[in-house]
């Protein structure tokens, strides 16, 4: 297994264990619209918080690990990274602007012209999330699959 | 229309030239190890530039390393 794969299976560990932990917080402190509950606010920062401080270092560990032992990262793994950077920035697009109609159409339906000033910033940390998940999915799939360079 | 395949004859040639281990043909080519694997398996095009230095690592030209099949 090359440097970058064990990067990506990092990756997926770190966000996939953030996904459960907001799942998880969700499902004892209530739905996403009791946002506003302090502890609940604070959980989920702190979550975001660890998965951040996770990414630093893992990319640090990386940086150490192929300056001392040597591995490298050849062009089949920039090409699957390129690939799979794709796919990911595709994916959270979408998911972006999924939730950005279903806020819009909850809040209109619901009669109000606002909104939670957290919502916004939910919705950049679940994208940016998304991003970083399915770049970790999409390398480690695409290590399994026939890649070309080009 | 058909797809074109872009097959090799790496594991040969490395058998060919005293077992060449692929740790060794990856040092020699620059690339990783899991490359020259997925290579062997088919599952891997790769650059010209690298197509040459592997080329180039066994003595032979490209096209008696890589093969063009319609």
């Amino acid at each position: 297994m090359s440097i970058s794969q064990k990067t990506a299976w990092a990756q997926l560990g770190i966000f996939g264990a953030l996904v459960i932990g907001w799942v998880v917080l969700f499902a004892v402190e209530g739905t996403i619209f009791y946002w506003q509950d302090e502890t609940m606010m604070m959980a989920f920062y702190w979550l975001c918080a660890a998965a951040f401080a996770g990414l630093v270092v893992m990319n640090v560990t990386a940086v150490i690990v192929k300056s001392r032992t040597g591995a490298i990262t050849d062009e089949r793994d920039r090409a699957i990274f390129r690939r799979a950077s794709l796919w990911a920035t595709g994916t959270s697009y979408s998911v972006v602007v999924a939730l950005l109609l279903v806020l819009a159409i909850y809040y209109m339906n619901d009669g109000s012209d606002v909104i939670s000033v957290y919502f916004p910033l939910l919705i950049v940390i679940v994208g940016g999330v998304t991003l970083l998940l399915t770049q970790a999915v999409a390398a480690l799939l695409l290590y399994g699959r026939k890649v070309n360079h080009a | 229309m058909p797809r074109a395949r872009i097959g090799n004859r790496i594991r040969r040639l490395r058998f060919e030239r005293g077992e060449m281990t692929q740790e060794e043909l990856a040092a020699r080519a620059g690339c990783t190890r899991q490359t020259i694997i997925a290579l062997e398996q088919g599952k891997y095009v790769p650059s010209i530039e690298l197509a040459f230095k592997i080329a180039r690592t066994f003595g032979v030209t490209l096209e008696e390393v890589f093969q063009y099949e319609e």
